[in-house]
């Protein structure tokens, strides 16, 4: 041991060439120790959740910056950098990430985009949520902006993903998150839309609300257009469904009985409500018309074309305004049909029976009332009228065979009586016209069957020239 | 300190190479000698650099570097250990054999 001090004395002039050792290790090591402990300190740092986070190294010293989103997560990724082999000390520059208040997540869609806005909880939800709106806008593109705060409501990630789901449906529009209210406003991409947005807001998670939902649908347009050159009417546009799909059909089919029904129809929901009873309702007007067009675009009926003498043209306009639902404004361009060339008393006659001889005057069942399905019919038998002026005409009533006898003999009179005085109402003379009642007496069909008897209960016109 | 060891087993190889030559030098070489006096004092003042070693007192490089020097300069004194006691034991061996 005496040794090793005695001799230590002379160790002295190794130091120099160790200085220089020194000077040279420090020299070429640095950078690549520093190169190394940031790889193993990012590394350290792979399982844990931050925003922000940088690593710089110093010789052995970490410098540890980054935004945590729990007390406890900030700990252990500072301990994590710590435990580093190699690591001598943590400049810990870390932090909580900020808080939002109200938490907000805004997803606005315009023609080419879809836009996230406001902030997410995690980086993972943050992704979660980008893919989420990829998959559901398939094909549009997404621009992610959200960024990254704390205190976002539970259930934050189901509540956005459904709302994506409803952006999808969205032509444009924006849907917002602030705490647990949901905003919506914006126009729907089909019809429907709407319907199907608000149902769906039904499934958002406990807690959440919907603060305001103003998305807009595409108008819900029914179209009915009445051709008398190819004697058609076409009918297209929405209805709410195969019911009153079938129904409507019924009624176009009762009111344009000499028209061909061309039906482009096609079931979707958002109807407005009391669309059925508006759109038979104005169907009747339509009825009316030489020549027109019916659309229904939401509430609005607007209708258009040429009525076939002039106290037809307030009679509907006034009949509209009547029988329409509330709230369904009316816009009725109605002009005069040009009167059609005089004939005489031979060609009327034929005229009325051409026009009776694929339909007939409809009256309520048991009674001399006019069935409102009859009245495009009756307006055309106006016209017929009014081409022969110098012509004497007979009303005759006629039923089936069913009942009393004497019962049908008032109701075949009060049936011709109905149609004079509708005649009469258009503006046609009424000294023109007499009126005769025959009962059941002069069947031209078996009173056996339902068709039989439907044949026998008419109205027959017979034309005279006056003396 | 194994991570330091492992990163830089060259340099402090070097060291103790270094070290062993000047102990199997030290032991026949007949040069001046430091004073016990010195010896104490620079040891006083190694006991205080590695206090600041220890005490991580300079920051981010500079420590790195007194790091460094301090883990070389104890492989060297090893080095210089060893070295002395291996040709204290051949010296001692030839001059007890009969010239």
């Amino acid at each position: 041991m005496h040794g090793l001090y005695r001799w230590s004395a002379k160790w002295w002039p190794g130091l120099i060439p160790l200085a220089i050792l020194w000077l040279v290790a420090a020299w070429v090591s640095t950078i690549p120790l520093e190169t190394d402990l940031t790889a193993r300190g990012t590394a350290a740092l792979k399982n844990t959740i931050l925003d922000k986070s940088s690593v710089t190294v110093a010789g052995r010293d970490v410098t540890f910056a980054a935004e945590a989103f729990s007390e406890e997560g900030r700990r252990s990724a500072v301990a994590a950098v710590e435990a580093t082999p190699g690591v001598r000390l943590v400049n810990d520059d870390t932090r909580l990430v900020a808080e939002a208040k109200p938490f907000v997540w805004v997803a606005e869609r315009d023609n080419v985009r879809v836009t996230l806005w406001g902030t997410a909880p995690l980086p993972a939800s943050k992704a979660r949520i980008a893919e989420a709106a990829r998959t559901a806008l398939n094909g549009t593109e997404v621009s992610d902006r959200m960024g990254l705060k704390r205190s976002a409501p539970p259930r934050f990630d189901a509540a956005a993903m459904l709302l994506l789901d409803q952006v999808a449906k969205l032509k444009e529009g924006k849907v917002t998150l602030s705490d647990t209210n949901v905003s919506l406003s914006g126009m729907a991409r089909d019809l429907g839309g709407r319907e199907a947005i608000a149902a769906a807001l039904k499934n958002l998670p406990e807690g959440f609300t919907v603060a305001a939902n103003e998305i807009k649908a595409p108008p819900y347009v029914f179209q009915a257009n009445k051709d008398p050159v190819t004697g058609t009417l076409t009918l297209s546009g929405y209805v709410p469904d195969n019911t009153v799909h079938a129904a409507l059909a019924a009624a176009a089919g009762r009111k344009f009985a000499n028209e061909k029904i061309v039906d482009n129809l096609k079931a979707s929901i958002g109807a407005p409500s009391g669309f059925a009873a508006a759109v038979t309702t104005a169907l009747g007007a339509l009825s009316r018309l030489s020549t027109g067009t019916l659309v229904v675009s939401d509430r609005e009926v607007k209708l258009s074309g040429d009525a076939l003498y002039d106290a037809a043209v307030g009679q509907i306009r006034a009949g509209l305004a009547k029988e329409l639902p509330q709230g369904w404004p009316i816009k009725a361009e109605i002009a005069l049909k040009p009167s059609a060339a005089p004939v005489d008393a031979t060609v009327c006659q034929q005229l009325f029976e051409q026009n009776l001889a694929k339909s007939r005057i409809r009256f309520e069942t048991a009674s001399a009332s006019i069935n409102a399905d009859s009245a495009g019919l009756l307006d055309r038998l106006v016209e017929v009228a009014m081409r022969c002026p110098t012509t004497k005409i007979e009303i005759a009533g006629h039923t089936d065979g069913d009942g009393d006898a004497a019962f049908n003999q008032s109701l075949s009179e009060k049936r011709a009586m109905a149609v004079e005085d509708y005649l009469v109402t258009a503006g046609l003379p009424a000294d023109r016209f007499s009126t005769v009642g025959y009962g059941a007496t002069q069947p031209i069909a078996t009173n056996d069957t339902e068709e039989g008897r439907l044949q026998n209960r008419r109205i027959e016109f017979l034309v005279r020239q006056q003396p | 300190m194994i991570y330091l060891a492992m990163f830089h087993w060259g340099w402090l190889l070097g060291a103790f190479l270094l070290g062993f030559c000047m102990g199997w030098i030290a032991v026949v070489y007949r040069g001046r000698s430091v004073s016990r006096a010195w010896i104490q004092r620079l040891s006083v003042l190694v006991a205080v650099i590695i206090g600041i070693a220890v005490a991580k007192v300079l920051p981010g490089r500079f420590g790195y570097w007194l790091d460094l020097g301090l883990a070389l300069f104890a492989f060297y004194l090893v080095g210089c250990a060893i070295g002395s006691w291996l040709r204290d034991i051949v010296v001692t061996r030839q001059q007890g054999r009969p010239a």
